[in-house]
């Protein structure tokens, strides 16, 4: 199969989008199919062979918050080049309705579309307006795909219509591999407890972690926290209560082998978040990896976790059901171990394996709708139409 | 005399307007209607894949002689109902759904795992996949006819017969589910 993707953010920057599409092309790749992706990205930042830069973006605030991204005319000359040159079977496009070479593509191309949904926000004033603006286009997508339960809701509410809802994947295997380190392995002493996200950002959940252990270090004192994650760590240990800061150890921004190897070691993985998640990636790595998680009851996390089977979940933002909770697990190695084997069979349904075997239905079922569709036959009356519209 | 070429002008310009935009919505919507005659035909095909991967099944040998007339019997229903009545065609559609969430219990699962072998796992696959197919295929229809609808309610589309003759399109709703012990 011929697969076209295109990402709208840039190349340049890390981010959950790039991500996805880097993992699902290299699947494809992997599986022997054709795969082109377009993408904004620096001359200088060196890309895969199966990226074709659409040249230099443009930070831009859109829908909230700054995002790198590219248009203009000369773009939209480049991406219909792209589509020329490509002959797709299929084209991928993610977040279709946002400033960029995504939507460039969308008005440019015919032949069977496909079109990942990313964002989850359905009180937003941009897409409110952009989604009317953008509809006749967005006409042409064939198939929906949400990558979450709340990405789904925005597209049902700004769109209607449904979507089908195909979470992100994670290379299971990458992170089932990772070897333990010494150092950050608990003893019944000193249990080790992970936090991995960026320290100053209070959604990630810091905070709430920080409020929990003064009652769970009462009652175990030679806990460890081991806190991964960029962040500036004397701002975020001033606000910490006494005592709270010297049982953590920071670790700094790690890289993807450190964070495998910690999610591998830790004896609980806790993920405090307290809002914003519409999915939960890191959930999923750390199960891979077989840590027992601990996690705040968001819907998304508690739909990763199967309401509770697969990791053990507390009341959001409840600091003292979090020390309950901690406490229990920490103490409780069996019930750690049902808990981290459970984790890592339910991490399986997220491998990429299952989740690109899904995308492929999708590109198969609406390039077979197509190809039917054009069997049919026509009239002078719709040839004259769709002469209307370019090819 | 300027006065008067100027008002024919202006009409003419506007003319011109209508026209374009009436154009360019009859364009609009006969691209949505190829796309809803391909997801028509796409899901039409793969609720054939399915009754034929159920027969397959039930003829195999590899399950009891009950489940296999259960499936063989929903599923013959399936390929020989009439195109023409949606209604109908839906109430069989969802029986083979519920036959199939009958059969696939998780003994059956099993021992098509482990007693049958490569084979058992090869219809467990392609049963499990043409559910999946069904799925996408009846919500991307779906979808198609929520854009036609909501076009085709457009003051423009009905006071201009934009559609001609084609019939309003409706929803396809049935029980589509994945029998629980076919969902990976």
């Amino acid at each position: 199969m011929r697969i076209g993707i295109v990402c709208p953010y840039s190349f340049d920057v890390p981010g959950g989008v790039q991500f996805h599409v880097r993992d699902l092309a290299e699947y494809f790749v992997g599986d022997g199919h054709h795969v082109s992706v377009l993408a904004p990205a620096d001359s200088e930042t060196l890309l895969p062979d199966y990226v074709v830069s659409a040249g230099r973006a443009t930070p831009v605030r859109y829908n909230g918050s700054v995002a790198r991204l590219n248009f203009g005319p000369v773009t939209a000359s480049k991406v219909s080049r792209w589509l020329d040159h490509g002959e797709f079977d299929v084209l991928h496009l993610h977040e279709p309705v946002t400033p960029s070479v995504s939507f460039l593509a969308l008005t440019a191309a015919n032949g069977p579309i496909v079109a990942t949904f990313h964002t989850s926000m359905i009180r937003s004033r941009t897409l409110q307006t952009a989604y009317p603006i953008a509809r006749p286009s967005l006409e042409k997508i064939a198939g929906r795909i949400a990558v979450s339960e709340d990405a789904r809701r925005t597209v049902t509410t700004h769109l209607g219509g449904d979507a089908v809802v195909i979470p992100n994947g994670v290379y299971v295997d990458r992170f089932a591999r990772a070897p333990k380190r010494p150092e950050w392995v608990g003893t019944p002493e000193r249990p080790t407890v992970a936090f991995l996200g960026r320290m100053s950002e209070p959604r990630k959940g810091l905070p709430v972690l920080a409020a929990a252990l003064p009652e769970v270090l009462r009652q175990l004192p030679g806990l460890r926290v081991l806190v991964a994650g960029p962040g500036d760590v004397e701002h975020v240990t001033a606000g910490m209560p006494p005592g709270v800061a010297a049982a953590c150890e920071f670790l700094g921004p790690v890289s993807d082998e450190d964070k495998a190897a910690l999610l591998a070691s830790a004896d609980v993985y806790v993920a405090p978040n307290t809002g914003g998640e519409s999915f939960g990636i890191i959930l999923i790595e750390a199960m891979s990896a077989g840590s027992c998680v601990l996690a705040s009851d968001l819907a998304a996390f508690s739909r990763v976790l199967d309401g509770g089977r697969a990791g053990q979940l507390f009341r959001n933002t409840d600091r003292d059901d979090l020390a309950r909770t901690l406490l229990d697990l920490v103490r409780d190695p069996v019930r750690r171990a049902v808990l981290a084997e459970a984790g890592r069979q339910r991490a399986r349904q997220f491998d990429w394996s299952v989740v690109a075997a899904r995308i492929r239905a999708v590109y198969e079922t609406v390039i077979e709708g197509q190809s039917l569709a054009l069997a049919q036959p026509t009239t002078r009356w719709s040839r004259f139409l769709r002469g209307g519209l370019g090819r | 005399m300027t006065g008067t070429l100027t008002w024919v002008f202006a009409v003419l310009f506007v003319l011109v307007v209508i026209a374009w935009y009436l154009t360019y919505t009859a364009a609009r919507l006969d691209r949505l209607h190829v796309r809803l005659v391909g997801t028509v035909a796409a899901l039409d095909a793969q609720l054939v894949r399915r009754a034929e991967a159920s027969i397959e099944l039930a003829n195999s040998g590899l399950v009891d002689g009950a489940t296999a007339l259960i499936l063989a019997g929903a599923a013959a229903q399936s390929l020989e109902a009439p195109d023409e009545d949606g209604v109908i065609r839906e109430a069989i559609e969802s029986d083979l759904t519920e036959a199939l969430a009958l059969a696939f219990s998780p003994e059956l699962v099993e021992h098509l795992r482990e007693a049958a072998g490569p084979l058992g796992q090869d219809y467990l696959d392609g049963l499990s996949s043409a559910c999946l197919r069904v799925q996408l295929a009846r919500r991307f229809h779906n979808d198609a006819v929520t854009d036609v609808r909501r076009v085709r309610r457009q003051l423009a589309v009905r006071v201009f017969h934009l559609a001609g003759h084609t019939p309003m399109p409706v929803t396809v709703e049935f029980d589509d589910a994945v029998p629980p012990g076919l969902d990976q």
